[in-house]
């Protein structure tokens, strides 16, 4: 489904260069559950990005479905992350102006749909992370894991067929961390997503198919 | 999405609240400037009634003796001998007396009684030969002729506005006008003439009424202008040549001479420059209000790059991200417009100015806002080409 090969991702600014990641070789099969591991700055974030299609390689390609993404322009890029790829930032990323369920529709306005089915959706998305009665808070008035839910709603409510996690349980503590890995379970087992997570934790890694172990933008293992 | 923009600027309101004030400033200044000028432009479209170009006007201050001794005979018979002689020079097709000039910012308003109501109407006392001097066409009847002087009525001669506002659509020839008053002789009509627009042509339209002059008979307050129709392509130095002729008629006499065309350039100036003073401060205010437009914008979108980062990742392209920044800065505009014309329309609610027609508002609001609607879109084009071009990966990287 996504393939990396060589991949390598270089930032440069004025005085160094960064080797973000460095000759990465993935394969990601439907239906998979991935996590990634690795201590900070190890290029996690960046792996994801490109994953996600919000950053092109330096070198080497990423191809979704068989097709390399460089041959795809911007309008059709956007397209594919807006019908296949739901992304959950490390940052949670809620638009702060915008109410929890109109945080949650914003993936679905890039779509041709009526209000009140963008609507619908939204508010079912909510409830499956069991946010259906905070639906017209701002975010500032919710609690970290509020707001991490959220953006798990956001991230699922067009349905993708790739779910990219980003440090999803990170800021929150075990119970709720375990809470969300349901859902997370959930998505992968009944709706066959396809998810790569980001995680620091040995203990969700566990409850994966398979876990990518990166090292200074290295995949080791 | 349009309901989604909508409710992203009422979330934003108290940071979008002083742009909305900004824009709503500038559509009423725009408004104000724009019908000004329309005002202007709409009374210059309609025909002038007369001929400017090649009349030129003498204003005579009358010798101390004849003054002193307020002898009005002698004035007269020196006022003959004046038309005598100026009728005589070889350059004039045609002279007349008249006690207002057209252009000119003097002038003579009366109010009359019909039937119980009152009719406010510009006045001129003329003299024969007036309407051959300015041109004017005459619709019905005819101009004053001498025996005039002798009726037991005042002939008058009214422009077309008058005889619609007294008359309506009968003919106004031969019938009296106005309720008589008791010191003085009926007027009864004998011509009328094209609409007259004594103040030029960026006046508004308004009734008008010629009274007799007779050069026999002297009545009344006697003109102190002679209007002069001159042969076309008489050269400025004539002017020198008439002065001295009257003089020789009339040694302690003074007589300036103002070519109409002068004149009118003088009345066009007094009324413009107010609209070029309005025109230089509203254009500059559009310009400041434009600069801090693209400033808040800019603004706008360095907050929010995280939001654009996110809607990319979320789908969004460039070419929505770019629409998204221009409508939204739409919306701003439109509520700036709205309150602006809620305001705006007070004044032919209230009734606040009568002269303005409901074209001419109209004309104005439809100006301002489409002045509005360009300046936002001008300024918003280059912030969000910004906006369209932010890197997602790039903008949901820092915390
Ligand atoms: N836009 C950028 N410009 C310069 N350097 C960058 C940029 N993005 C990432 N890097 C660098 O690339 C490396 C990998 O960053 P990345 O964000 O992928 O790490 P990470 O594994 O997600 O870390 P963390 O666990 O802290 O989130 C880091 O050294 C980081 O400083
Ligand atoms: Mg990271």
């Amino acid at each position: 489904m996504i393939h990396l090969q060589q991949v390598s991702k270089l930032y440069r600014t004025d005085r160094v260069e960064t080797t973000a990641l460095d000759n990465i070789n993935l394969e990601i099969g439907k239906g998979e559950f991935i996590s990634v591991m690795g201590p900070s700055g190890c290029g996690k974030s960046t792996l994801l990005n490109l994953m996600g299609l919000l950053d092109a390689p330096s070198s080497g390609s990423v191809a979704l479905d068989g097709k390399a993404i460089d041959r795809y322009g911007d309008r059709a890029l956007s397209r594919v992350r807006n019908e296949r790829i739901g992304f959950i930032f490390q940052q949670f990323h809620l638009v702060p102006d915008l109410s929890v369920v109109d945080n949650v529709e914003i993936p679905l306005l890039y779509r041709r749909m009526s209000n009140k089915e963008r609507r619908k959706a939204a508010l079912a998305a909510l409830d499956r992370v069991g946010l259906g009665s905070r639906t017209h808070h701002f975010p500032t008035q919710l609690s970290g894991g509020q707001q991490q839910r959220v953006a798990i709603a956001r991230a699922i409510v067009g349905r993708p067929n790739i779910l990219l996690a980003d440090e999803p349980t990170g800021n929150l503590d075990s119970q709720m961390g375990d809470e969300i890995m349901g859902i997370l379970e959930d998505l992968n087992q009944k709706e066959g997503t396809t998810i790569v997570m980001v995680t620091h934790d040995p203990r969700m890694a566990d409850k994966t198919h398979r876990v990518v172990r990166l090292f200074d933008g290295r995949q080791v293992q | 999405m349009t309901r989604h923009l909508l409710k992203l600027v009422w979330n934003r309101k108290r940071s979008n609240a002083l742009m909305i004030l900004e824009i709503c400033v500038s559509f009423l200044v725009v408004f104000v400037v724009a019908t000004m000028g329309l005002f202007l432009l709409d009374n210059y479209r309609v025909p002038l009634g007369f001929e400017w170009k090649d009349v030129w006007n003498v204003r005579m201050g009358v010798g101390r003796n004849e003054a002193n001794a307020g002898d009005a005979a002698a004035q007269q018979a020196t006022l003959a001998r004046l038309f005598q002689e100026v009728r005589s020079l070889e350059p004039v097709e045609a002279a007349a007396g008249s006690f207002v000039v057209p252009f000119d910012q003097g002038g003579w308003e009366g109010s009359y009684r019909v039937k119980g109501r009152n009719v406010d109407t510009g006045v001129d006392r003329a003299t024969v030969g007036f309407d051959k001097v300015m041109g004017l066409r005459l619709v019905a009847g005819r101009w004053f002729e001498e025996p005039d002087a002798t009726q037991s009525w005042e002939p008058v001669v009214i422009d077309q506005d008058l005889a619609r506002a007294v008359y309506g659509t009968a003919d106004p020839v031969g019938k009296a006008l106005f309720d008589p008053r008791p010191d003085e002789r009926p007027f009864r009509v004998v011509g009328v003439v094209s609409d007259f627009r004594k103040g030029g042509e960026l006046l508004p339209n308004d009734n008008f009424l010629f009274r007799f002059s007779s050069l026999d008979h002297p009545e009344g307050q006697a003109f102190r202008n002679l209007l002069i129709r001159v042969r076309p392509g008489t050269p400025p130095a004539f002017e020198e040549a008439l002065v001295k002729r009257m003089q020789g008629v009339a040694p302690d006499w003074s007589f300036e001479v103002r070519p109409l065309p002068q004149v009118r350039a003088t009345a066009f100036r007094f009324f413009l420059t107010p609209l070029i003073v309005a025109g230089t401060v509203a254009f500059f205010l559009l310009l400041m209000v434009g600069l801090g437009l693209i400033g808040v914008l800019w603004q706008n979108l360095l907050q929010r790059t995280r939001e654009i980062g996110l809607r990319r990742a979320a789908g969004a392209s460039r070419a929505s991200v770019h629409r998204q920044v221009l409508l939204e800065q739409l919306v701003l505009t439109s509520l700036g417009v709205l309150i602006g014309t809620l305001l705006v329309i007070q004044v032919p609610i209230l009734h606040l100015i009568g002269v303005l027609s409901s074209q001419v508002f109209t004309a104005g609001l439809l100006v301002a806002m489409a002045a509005m609607y360009l300046l936002s879109v001008l300024c918003a084009l280059y912030p969000s080409s910004l906006a369209a071009r932010v890197q997602p990966a790039e903008a949901l990287r820092y915390e």
